[in-house]
Order: C-alpha cells, then sequence, then structure tokens
C-alpha cells in the first residue's frame, strides 16, 4: 500500500514539475541500458565470431586435406597438381634459400610505390575534381572512358613509353591503383550530406575552412573504400606485368617455375601471393576501421 | 527617464522582415511561380515568436532567408536596423535533422561553432561543456552523434547554437522528428533555456499545439503564395502545468484551426489532418 502511494505521487511529480528532469533521467537510463546491451552484444559477437572462424578455417582445413588428398589418391595428376605438402617443403626451401624473400621483397616494393603514388597523386586530384563542378562536369566523360578501360589493355604501351624496367611496373601499378581512389574520392566530395553543408555555412564559414572541416572528414570513409579497392588491385595488376617481363618478383618466380617445370615453385609463389593479397587487404581494412570509427553501418 | 528607455527597448525590433517575396522561374517557360508574397513581420527583440503553416507555405525558405543562407526576390530582411546580405554568428540555426556531424563527438560538435568564432581551444571546451550540461547532456561528452537518441542529438545540437552566443536563435520544426514525450519534455527546456539566455527565438513548426504552447506570439502563414494571414498574441503568462488542457488554450487552438483550415482543406476537406501530419 505505502509502496502504492510512493509509486503514484513520485508519478505525479514528473508530470508537473519535475516532469523534465524525469523524461531525462528515463533518457540516459535508456543510454546506459544500450550500453550494457552492447557489452552483451558484444560479447555473443566475439562468441559468433570465434564461430564463424572456426567454420571458415574448416573450410581451409577441408581444402588442405583435399590438396593432399586428391593428387596422393591419383584423383589428380600429382605431377600438375603436387601434394600441399610437397608445395609447402618446397615454399620452405625458397625461403631458407632467400630466393623468396628476394622476388617478395621485389614485388612488395613494386606494389607499394605504385600504390602510394596512386595515394598522393590520386586523393588531392579526386578532392579537386570533386569540389570544382566545372571541373567535374568538363572531366567526367574522359574519366568515364578511362574507368572502362583495362589498366592491362595498357600495359604494352607502358611497357613501349617506359622499357621493362621497374618504371613501367610502377606507373602500371600507379595507373590502375589511381582509378577505385580517384573515382571513390570524387563521389565522397559529391555526396557529402547537404544539410552539414548548409549547417556550417550558416555559421559563416567560407569554402576553404567548409572543405577543410566538413568536406574532408565526410569524404573520408568513401575515400578509404577506394584505397582498399586501390589495395587489391595493386597486387593483382602487378602480378600480370611481373608475368609479361621482369627478372624478379612474385609473378616471375611464378611463370619462371612453370616454364622450368618446378611445379611445387610454382605453387609455392602462389601460396605467397595470396598471402600477401590476404596481409594488404587486412591492413587496410583495419586502418579504413581506424580513420571511420563514426560511419554507422 | 530610464522607464521609457526599459520599455522601448523591450519593444525594439529585432528582426523586420519588409514585404519579402521569393519567386522561381517556371522550368516549362511558363509564368514564374511566387512562392512568398510580401511578407512583412517584426520580430521583437527577446521574443518566442512561433511561425506556423502548412507544408509548402515557404515558411523554412523565411527562416533561410533569415539566417542568410539564401536571399529574396524583393524585399529585405533586417536585424538590428542593417540588412541580411550573408550567414553569420549573430544567428543560429536549429535543424529538424540535427545536422550534428558524425565524426565528432557531442562535445565537439558544440565546440564547432566556437572555432567558426575563433574562441581559444582551453575556452572552447570549457564552454561547450557548460552548454551540454544546460541541455541536461553532462556524461555524454565523448558520445558519438550514432550513439545518441534522437532527443539527444537535438539537445545537442541545440546546445550547438547557443555555445557561440547568438542573438537570435532560427528553429526550423526542431522537434518534428521526435516522439510525443521527448517532445514535450525538450519543449518544457527550451522555454526555459529562453527564460535564461534571453535569446530571441524564431521557431518554425506545423503543429497548431506546438505554436501556441511555446510562443508569445504566433505568425499564421498561409501557402501559395506564402503570406502572413494574422499574428496572434497567446493570453498565458506561464506553462507551469497541464497548459494544454487548459479552456483559453483551446479556443486559441480552435481559433489558429480556424485560419489554417481553409489554407490546407483539399478537395475532400480534410484539412485538419494534413496541417498535423504533413511536415513544412
Amino acid at each position: 500500500m505505502a509502496d502504492l502511494r510512493i509509486g503514484a505521487g513520485q508519478r505525479t511529480a514528473g508530470r508537473t514539475g519535475t516532469g523534465t528532469l524525469a523524461v531525462i533521467t528515463s533518457e540516459r537510463t535508456a543510454g546506459t541500458t544500450t550500453g550494457t546491451s552492447f557489452r552483451k552484444s558484444a560479447g555473443r559477437s566475439l562468441q559468433k565470431a570465434a564461430g564463424k572462424a572456426l567454420r571458415n578455417s574448416a573450410a581451409i582445413v577441408l581444402l588442405l586435406g583435399l590438396w593432399e588428398a586428391l593428387p596422393r589418391l591419383g584423383v589428380v595428376d600429382r605431377v600438375f597438381v603436387p601434394p600441399i605438402s610437397t608445395d609447402l617443403a618446397a615454399w620452405w626451401d625458397l625461403l631458407v634459400s632467400g630466393r623468396l624473400t628476394e622476388h617478395f621483397q621485389a614485388s612488395l616494393l613494386r606494389s607499394l610505390a605504385g600504390f602510394g603514388l596512386a595515394i598522393v597523386l590520386a586523393v588531392p586530384l579526386g578532392l579537386l575534381i570533386g569540389w570544382y563542378r566545372p571541373l567535374n562536369d568538363f572531366l567526367t566523360p574522359v574519366l568515364e572512358l578511362f574507368r572502362n578501360t583495362s589498366a592491362v589493355a595498357l600495359l604494352p604501351v607502358f611497357i613501349l613509353i617506359f622499357g621493362l624496367g621497374e618504371t613501367s611496373k610502377v606507373v602500371f601499378v600507379f595507373y590502375a591503383c589511381s582509378w577505385p581512389i580517384l573515382l571513390n574520392t570524387i563521389s565522397g566530395v559529391r555526396t557529402v550530406e547537404p544539410l552539414l553543408i548548409k549547417s556550417a555555412r550558416s555559421l559563416g564559414l567560407g569554402p576553404i575552412r567548409l572543405f577543410r572541416k566538413v568536406v574532408l572528414p565526410a569524404a573520408v570513409p568513401t575515400i578509404f573504400t577506394g584505397v582498399r579497392l586501390a589495395g587489391a588491385h595493386s597486387i593483382l595488376v602487378l602480378l600480370f606485368a611481373e608475368m609479361v617481363g621482369a627478372r624478379a618478383g612474385l609473378g616471375y618466380l611464378i611463370n619462371d617455375a612453370q616454364a622450368g617445370f618446378r611445379i611445387p615453385d610454382m605453387y609455392a609463389g602462389i601460396i605467397t601471393i595470396s598471402l600477401l593479397g590476404l596481409l594488404f587487404n587486412l591492413l587496410l581494412l583495419a586502418l579504413q576501421r581506424r580513420f571511420s570509427t563514426w560511419r554507422v553501418s | 527617464m530610464t522607464i521609457t528607455l526599459d520599455s522601448r527597448t523591450a519593444t525594439r525590433t529585432k528582426i523586420g522582415i519588409r514585404e519579402v517575396s521569393r519567386v522561381f522561374d517556371s522550368p516549362d517557360g511558363g509564368p514564374p511561380f511566387v512562392a512568398m508574397d510580401g511578407v512583412t513581420l517584426d520580430v521583437r527583440e527577446g521574443e518566442f515568436l512561433t511561425l506556423v503553416g502548412p507544408s509548402g507555405c515557404g515558411k523554412s525558405t523565411l527562416l533561410e532567408m533569415i539566417a542568410g543562407l539564401t536571399s529574396p526576390s524583393s524585399g529585405e530582411i533586417v536585424i538590428d536596423g542593417t540588412p541580411v546580405t550573408g550567414p553569420g554568428l549573430d544567428r543560429g540555426i536549429v535543424f529538424q535533422q540535427y545536422a550534428l556531424f558524425p565524426w565528432r563527438t557531442a562535445l565537439s560538435n558544440i565546440e564547432f561553432g566556437l572555432e567558426a568564432k575563433a574562441v581559444p581551444r582551453r575556452e572552447r571546451a570549457e564552454l561547450a561543456r557548460h552548454y551540454l550540461d544546460l541541455v541536461g547532456l553532462s556524461g555524454f561528452e565523448h558520445r558519438h552523434p550514432h550513439e545518441l537518441s534522437g532527443g539527444m542529438r537535438q539537445r545537442v545540437a541545440i546546445a550547438r547554437s547557443l555555445a557561440f552566443d547568438p542573438d537570435v536563435l532560427l528553429m526550423d520544426e526542431p522537434f518534428a522528428a521526435l516522439d510525443a514525450q521527448t517532445r514535450e519534455s525538450l519543449q518544457e527546456e527550451l522555454l526555459t533555456i529562453w527564460e535564461k539566455t534571453g535569446k530571441t527565438v524564431v521557431f518554425i513548426t506545423h503543429g497548431i499545439d506546438e505554436a501556441l504552447y511555446l510562443g508569445q506570439r504566433v505568425a499564421v502563414m498561409s501557402s501559395r503564395p506564402g503570406r502572413i494571414l494574422t499574428t496572434v498574441e497567446t493570453p498565458f503568462d506561464s506553462r507551469e502545468g497541464d497548459l494544454r488542457a487548459d479552456p483559453t488554450f483551446g479556443e486559441y487552438r480552435h481559433h489558429l484551426w480556424t485560419l489554417l483550415r481553409p489554407e490546407t482543406a483539399g478537395p475532400t476537406g480534410s484539412g485538419r489532418l494534413r496541417v498535423v501530419t504533413h511536415d513544412g
């Protein structure tokens, strides 16, 4: 009975004098609840992630098992597809001999150089094109044409101009990486929520400060999507360039091993390149998360 | 002598809207479309004025003109006697969709206007904390907008507009996206803040109840073309208790409803519903 009366009293108080306070408190409680449920859901998602990792690795274990078993059972020709243990042994030998490191280094340097150059040049260019509408209107047809031209089709051109050395490969990677970065940067700048711009403009911000304080931070997540795409591109296209003409690099290693019929070495090269791609992507993904924590996905 | 000065400042015009029209060229070469025609309205210093009207009557455009974000086709808007030529820190806007910067925390969002005003860094943080506290959100300094509820986001947006201390607060249906309970509590808080700070407030709404509850004066706008039909002084001395249940409130409400009804009545005559449900 007493409890009931207190409850009723509180309710009346809530409706008249301290109504505001009561609502704030309830909102705050809502906030805290979200906090706890967030923690709970974090625990659950961790569990989920562990389960997912198990399922994912199960698929990989199965793949490796088949890779080992099928050649041994004679289902596939073990000359062309040696069992994984043979390939890994070859990989180890290459690593110990230092040859793998040499090829790996050559590839990594080329792709990083091209990729880095693309970031340094394509991001500012994209910002410029995205910000100045006349420039954007002027360049759009050309951009459309180039984005639909495969970079690979232009490799002979690069070789003609820059020769077979390092320059043509770096330029080639740079070219291929530039497009996703450039196009994403342009779209990032052009798709900034107009209300945010209006809001900043109402505070009397001039174009330069508006760009630095609103447009640039708002575009960062989209730019990063482009950078991540370019990271994947950089390895894909470099491999191709190294297969066409090179004396070092993982692409060269794979091609050369195949030509010299050192099949396990070839697979060793392939495994290395896929691990490199994976590593690159994970690194960029972590960077992207770090730079756009605020983005609600 | 002092008394005359006081009474004069009390009714001094803060914002003067003089014969403001807005005309758009018709895209198909027809006659130009008159969105707003000869709007004249004075907002007094320190006044809480609500502007109510049906959707599409141009009330948001009028607010943006006061803010200096767009300019009238003819006529002029003066603030303290000086014509508005662009945006400025003497006016702050609060939008319906909050317009918070998602990459900034609550505190840093509030600091945004202070950065624009070139307030020193240390002072910025201090002021931002003060205003966050004023809107009842201390403890939420480091939350990002997506971690806050709609009501909290609008609180941050209000704090942001108050922090750089503008004379005029322009509010464009700021509570329209909130649930009824949150809206009521924010309405109460806004009045408290207004009393505390003495700002001149122009508050746009399409809700008659909201206009009547908040405004010292309600300006009623018609649509196509947008015109000020009339302004109504509200008779309430205080907003304590359940004002909306007061019979006088009901009478005024009905009066405004009758004024707006012919403005929104469609062919079926369901005007009242449209006033309440559509946003402008």
